[in-house]
């Protein structure tokens, strides 16, 4: 299988603690990842708000150069990316008209017919063929830790458009975080809106969204959330002071991506995970946790 | 062409399908906030209310998170179509009624334009300056700084590709 790999502007800027950890994780386990070749944003909800066309074209391009460069699937840490790009692929896969039209603006002579399939990482590790491979290399105990998944929007949702796990109670990061020993709680907020882009617009719409799902947290019994988006995971960390205030308690709850908890798991430093970069240090949580051999 | 034919050329999204049962509108995390709820934006396109759609708030609010779509027992999706009116309006020169939404994606293009990618910390700045946020964003920015979260922005020699298909599309839209 070769994968190709899309980073996303998310993850070369305010999320590069994701990328990081991405990265590492793939080569612990020996599983080879190449970088699409000038990749170029997604588009995300920006493009198609100013043109369909436009909206199609700017995520097909990608897909068209993992084509190009021969990739079985192409992996997109970033939900939003991966949703623009599966939804872009199936709207041309439905209407032939639509599609030569994208293929005449791409101008890549590359035919929008059988595209690579564009994934999650949680789509390649939560398969079953991973989890005796993680169970070997496991080095650090995290049973202590008790923590909640949270999805958000695209992981999963649209069903019809991302085609995995569940839209409503979607398993694939709660199996993996299970490999690893973490105390997987369940939660009612796994799949709610953080608010995403609004942050950079309407920052008070984010706080109240994030606010309740911090409260849902807090209720399960949470002391981390486990993320798989660059834009939930900076919502929920960088915001907890206003977060705290509308809640009127003090809050300082880790928030992980789904790759660092795992990765951490499988003995990569804090360092090389990107742990100093988060606005609430999970260092001091982790290491309590893990029982720490080293 | 009636204004529910417009919204389905845009969207493959046919309003008439929709038998309001208002599920949409109960799913949606903004729904509060919005003039028109999901629902009645997907009767308002049956019934042509065609200035009460591309006016309202609902439109420029939609996150995109697609809970709607998800859950639509008529497999309708609002968000599409909600995104295939705010294409409209822009073209009809029609203000985005919440007007930092509109400033955000209209800059966000604009430096994909540069170099193919966004810089995310421009993009942030050049939206908080257009809508008046910029010194109550400075703290976040701060926090951000210091903690190795914001890099400097690259020198726009990347973007070609995205430039041509940018042109491209213009060109294509002006044919038609």
């Amino acid at each position: 299988m070769k994968y190709g790999y899309y980073p996303g502007c998310s993850l070369e800027g305010i999320s590069a603690e994701y990328d990081d950890s991405i990265r590492s994780l793939f080569k612990r386990l020996d599983v080879t990842i190449e970088d699409l070749p000038g990749w170029i944003c997604c588009g995300t909800v920006a493009a198609p708000s100013m043109s369909r066309l436009l909206g199609l074209a700017t995520p097909l391009w990608n897909v068209a150069r993992a084509k190009q460069a021969g990739y079985d699937q192409l992996i997109a840490p970033c939900s939003a990316c991966l949703y623009h790009f599966k939804h872009a692929a199936q709207q041309v896969a439905e209407s032939p008209a639509l599609r030569a039209e994208v293929e005449a603006v791409l101008a890549l002579g590359v035919p929008l017919a059988s595209l690579p399939p564009t994934v999650h990482p949680l789509e390649i590790l939560s398969a079953d063929a991973f989890e005796s491979r993680i169970n070997q290399l496991v080095q650090r105990d995290l049973s202590a830790l008790k923590a909640v998944c949270y999805y958000g929007c695209h992981i999963s949702r649209p069903a019809k458009v991302m085609q995995f796990d569940d839209p409503e109670n979607p398993q694939s990061m709660d199996r993996l975080m299970k490999w690893v020993g973490v105390q997987v709680l369940d939660w009612p907020s796994k799949v709610d809106c953080c608010g995403a882009h609004f942050s950079l617009i309407k920052p008070g719409i984010v706080v109240d969204l994030c606010t309740r799902l911090f409260e849902s947290a807090l209720e399960a019994g949470a002391e981390a959330i486990i993320v798989g988006c660059p834009m939930c995971h900076a919502n929920l960390d960088t915001r907890q002071d206003e977060i705290a205030a509308k809640l009127g308690r003090p809050l300082n709850m880790p928030v992980l991506y789904f790759s660092q908890v795992l990765g951490f798991a499988l003995g990569l430093s804090p360092d090389v995970l990107g742990f100093k970069k988060h606005i609430v240090d999970p260092v001091p949580l982790m290491l309590e946790k893990c029982h720490l051999s080293a | 062409m009636a204004f529910r034919h417009e919204i389905e050329a845009l969207s493959s999204q046919n309003a008439n399908l929709c038998f309001q049962c208002s599920k949409c509108s109960a799913s949606c995390p903004l729904a509060d906030m919005m003039d028109l709820k999901p629902a009645q934006v997907m009767h308002s396109i049956r019934l042509g209310r065609e200035e009460a759609v591309l006016n309202s708030t609902a439109i420029w609010l939609c996150l995109g998170c697609e809970t709607c779509s998800a859950r639509c027992p008529q497999q309708v999706e609002p968000a599409a179509a909600m995104a295939a009116a705010r294409v409209i309006a822009l073209k009809r020169g029609i203000q985005p009624s919440v007007k930092e939404v509109g400033i955000y994606y209209r800059g966000f293009v604009d430096n994909m334009r540069l170099n193919g990618k966004i810089h995310d910390a421009s993009v942030a700045g050049v939206t908080q300056l257009l809508t008046g946020q910029f010194t109550s964003s400075l703290p976040m920015a701060w926090k951000l700084l210091t903690h190795g979260r914001l890099k400097p922005p690259p020198l726009p020699f990347g973007g070609g590709g995205f430039r041509r298909l940018y042109n491209n599309v213009l060109a294509k839209e002006r044919e038609t």
